[in-house]
């Protein structure tokens, strides 16, 4: 009987013990719901962001996108973020238009978001491209660049490179030799580079007299006959 | 700042050995609750003892509950957790081939090990029966291949396919589990009471 009693009580205490359980937890998975919704940081972190930022990966000189046109090297994509009338009027060889505003529709997206390629963003300064830059890189897009200086510095330095005073340092000039056979590259021209091949005239040789012997009949002395 | 290691808080080296250190500690617990028995744990077939039920229902709800507390309160980024991948057939088949072991044995794979350690001899031939299966599976992995890598579905979650919030679903989770630990108790106590030991 005294085993019976115990059993009892026991059975009690583990329910209560149970139904506070139940309800702390009930509690606590309620809270879940009651929570007031903040807004998470989406995509990388600040810290990524300001590491990408600094890194000298971010920026690609012109020297170096004239390279890889010159090399016709596959494993870059040249994005235009400047709008349609600006790349119609003027763009970079195979380079994809695709203006800032759109960039983050599906079309833009599928350029963007993949591992095979390296992305340059290119506009006139480095401003929307920098912007470009940093959205992708917020949606944690690898393999990102910009163009430093934009298609102004494109200008400057390889389709019109100034040339180096005598005082500069040998680099200039080898700078100068490449930019000025890269620009020759993309189609400029350089009167002092254009040689004027003569053309070797050639002599007609004269045709030569075919002499043909005539066979002079040497005058036999008539024999006489029989 | 969490999860840890990801994020270098305690370096990538220690894993293996907190792995152990945990181990250690959860195959105490549960062997000191007594789910190195068979008939414990076979229980929640026969609808004596539902314990296996509500401990690991309620270890899935502690943790995920949790987490989400963290996550909001920004001590870890679940965006960092592993999400097993799910290859449906495979999860199905599996899972009934893992159910038949367990109602006939009375032990799942962790259980088992810790009836090994206290030297139940059913848990010993239970492991050898594990091993003979694993021998099997690579002998004929040819075979299971399309199954095994097959009907992938990606790192799908529950709260994402029903396109729910994940707080909702736990909310949801949390009632589902007391409804069956409450229809369990009551199943229990009709039955006759079976003693373990």
């Amino acid at each position: 009987m005294k085993f019976e009693m115990n059993k009892f009580e026991n059975s009690r205490l583990f329910s209560y013990r149970y139904l506070f359980l139940a309800l702390l937890l009930l509690i606590v998975a309620s809270g879940l719901l009651l929570l007031p919704k903040n807004n998470k940081q989406q995509g990388i972190t600040p810290e990524a962001l300001l590491a990408n930022a600094i890194s000298p990966e971010r920026y690609m000189s012109s020297d170096k996108l004239a390279h890889i046109y010159v090399n016709q090297d596959p494993s870059y994509v040249v994005v235009d973020v400047r709008e349609k009338e600006e790349f119609t009027t003027y763009s970079l060889p195979n380079s994809i238009n695709i203006p800032l505003p759109t960039l983050l529709s599906d079309d833009g997206m599928a350029y963007l978001d993949q591992n095979q390629y390296d992305i340059v963003f290119v506009s006139n300064d480095d401003f929307k491209a920098n912007q470009a830059w940093i959205l992708a890189n917020r949606y944690g897009f690898k393999n990102m660049h910009v163009l430093k200086g934009g298609l102004q510095s494109w200008f400057t330095t390889i389709i019109n490179p100034a040339k180096p005073t005598e005082q500069m340092p040998a680099e200039a000039f080898e700078t100068y030799s490449f930019r000025k056979a890269a620009s020759m590259y993309f189609g400029v021209a350089y009167p002092e580079e254009v040689k004027i091949i003569k053309k070797p005239t050639v002599k007609k040789a004269a045709p030569k007299k075919v002499v043909v012997p005539k066979k002079k009949k040497k005058k036999m002395p008539i024999e006489g006959g029989c | 700042m969490g999860p840890l290691i990801p994020n270098g808080v305690i370096p990538f080296e220690w894993n293996n050995i907190i792995a152990i250190i945990i181990g250690i500690a959860f195959g105490f617990i549960l062997e000191s609750s007594g789910f190195s028995s068979s008939r414990k744990l076979a229980g929640v077939f026969y609808g004596y003892d539902f314990a296996v039920l509500k401990v690991f229902f309620t270890a899935a709800l502690v943790s995920s509950i949790g987490l989400l507390y963290m996550d909001y309160l920004g001590y870890v980024d679940m965006s960092f957790l592993y999400v097993h991948p799910t290859y449906l057939w495979g999860a199905i088949i599996g899972g009934v081939i893992m159910g038949v072991g367990f109602v006939a044995a009375g032990f799942c794979p962790g259980t088992s090990l810790c009836a090994v350690a206290i030297g139940k001899i059913d848990a010993i031939v239970y492991v050898i029966g594990i091993m003979v299966g694993i021998v099997i599976f690579a002998e004929l992995y040819e075979v299971f291949q399309p199954i095994y890598d097959g009907y992938f579905k990606g790192y799908i979650t529950l709260d994402e396919t029903f396109n729910i919030s994940p707080y909702l679903f736990i909310f949801l989770f949390t009632i589902i589990a007391l409804v069956t630990f409450f229809i369990s108790d009551i199943i229990r106590k009709k039955r006759k009471k079976v003693h373990h030991y």
